[in-house]
Formats: C-alpha cells, structure tokens, sequence
C-alpha cells in the first residue's frame, strides 16, 4: 500500500477529499496541504472521505482540528463519510464524534450541506 | 538440582520477544507499526485490538522522534515487544531529552479546538487505548512502557 496519496474533487461548492492509505506523522504534512489548499481557494466545505484510509493517528486527527475553526468560521464545515472500523473506533475513543458530523455515504455528507449551515458544535 | 531446574525451564511457555532498533525517522513509524499490529496478533489480541495496540505504538515513537530527539534524524529508536503470557509489552526506549508526561494538558476537546492545537492528542490516545502508560528514566535511556492485559483490563473495551 502506497503511505499516502490525497484526491480531491468538486462538487458544486463542496470539495471531496480522499486520503489513501494512512494519516500519522510521516504522511501528515500531504493531507494538511490539501486541507489548506482548499481554504485558501475560499471553500470551506469539505467532505473527507475515508473508504480508503486505512488508520489515521493523532497526527491526522489534529491537522483536522488545527483547521476546524477556520472553516466553520467562514461559515463551512469539515464532515466525514465512508470511515472503516478502525477509524470510526479512533474517532469514538478520542471523542471526536462529538466534534465531527459522520455520515455513512459520500452522497449523504453532500447534501447535508444543502440542510443549511454548520451546527455550532 | 541441575536436571530439575532443566525440567522447569522447559515446561515454561515460551514467551515471543523481539527488539526492533530503527533510525529516528518518521518513515519508519510504519514499520514499527506493523510490528506491534503483528506480534499482538501472535499474543492473541483480535484483529480490531492489535489494531489499537500498533496505533499507541505508532503514538509513542512518534513521541521520542518529535519531542525526545526535537526531530533529529540521526538518533535511535528501540522498541522491545513482549508476550508476557498475562500481558502484552512494549517499550519505546530513547536517549533523547526526558519528555515529563505530566507536563501534558488533559486534553479538553473543546478548548483544544478553539485553540486551534494541533499536538498533544498522542499521549491522550495511548492511555485511552492501553491499560497502562508509564515513563521512566534509567541510565540515561528514556523508557515509555505501555501494557495491554489480555484479560480485557480496565481498557479492554478502547
């Protein structure tokens, strides 16, 4: 397995982000790119979709909180879909569900978007 | 005597041990990782909680290569893995700076997203995952000792 590779596409104003393989220290730095790279083209909704991530490490995990604020400031929202066991328990023993709105599918995290804006949680 | 003392040691369950020494260098972690993910599956973890296991692993020389060594890539990271029949080692050991792990924030989720932080979720991780964490310094090496019982532990459901 590759360590990382990033995809991101568009749809309408939502960028689709798909990390491959996994996030910790060594493969952090690509991930944290590409969120930054779609703040700094002004979109701020994000749906990151983790089909194909196979573990991420606290280093993943705060290059996501590191950008929270920053997105939901500008009214948008970082929201996640397709996580496997592995991820989705990380997320559960950190808490972070709480923090990050899951959906099941890709299509369900896009249109959440048309609900209306980001909850303040 | 002698004969008798043959005979206990070869009734003793072998225990798997293994010393990995690797240079301190992020593009290692996935080798240490996997290690850990395998010899806890040797020790009779399930899949899901060898998969924790390595990932506190993955945390702790994460650790010593960012903060122990400040990042220099020319030093030595030793991981030990240990089956020790009731419970599963493993020791991160460094001779880098003494990281005092009381010197970690609790980690508030809420503060820690207004502060826009991005470190200090991996120590927060290994003791949510782990039954225990400890650290210690001796002889100059700094040793980060985490154990998972196998009889599930007050951590075994994480």
């Amino acid at each position: 397995m590759n360590e990382l590779s990033v995809e991101v596409r568009t749809a309408e104003d939502v960028t689709l982000v798909y990390p491959k393989g996994f996030i910790n220290a060594h493969t952090v730095r690509l991930f944290e790119t590409e969120l930054q790279r779609s703040l700094q083209q002004g979109r701020f909704k994000l749906v990151v979709n983790c089909a194909e991530l196979a573990y991420i490490a606290s280093a993943g995990l705060g290059a996501m909180m590191g950008t929270i604020e920053e997105i939901r400031g500008n009214g948008g929202d970082l929201r996640l879909t397709e996580l496997n066991e592995t991820v989705q328990n990380i997320f559960e023993i950190l808490g972070f569900n709480h923090l990050f709105r899951i959906f099941p599918s890709e299509k369900e995290a896009v249109m959440s978007f048309r609900e209306g804006p980001a909850p303040a949680a | 005597m002698a004969s008798g003392r043959a005979s206990r040691r070869r009734s003793a369950s072998p225990r798997a041990a293994l010393l990995l020494s690797v240079p301190s260098q992020t593009s290692f972690l996935a080798l240490v990782r996997d290690l850990a993910n395998r010899m806890a599956e040797l020790a009779g973890f399930d899949e899901a909680t060898a998969g924790r296991l390595a990932l506190a692993v993955d945390e702790a020389a994460t650790n010593v290569i960012e903060h122990a060594y400040r990042g220099a890539a020319d030093r030595e990271v030793e991981v030990r893995y240990e089956d020790r029949g009731s419970e599963f080692r493993v020791e991160v050991i460094d001779t880098g700076v003494m990281v005092d792990p009381r010197s970690f924030p609790s980690v508030d989720l809420e503060r820690y997203r207004a502060e826009r932080r991005k470190g200090g979720l991996g120590v927060h991780l290994m003791e949510k995952i782990m039954d225990s964490v400890t650290f210690r310094r001796t002889a100059r090496r700094n040793v980060c000792c985490l154990v998972k019982r196998k009889d599930g532990g007050a951590a075994g459901g994480a």
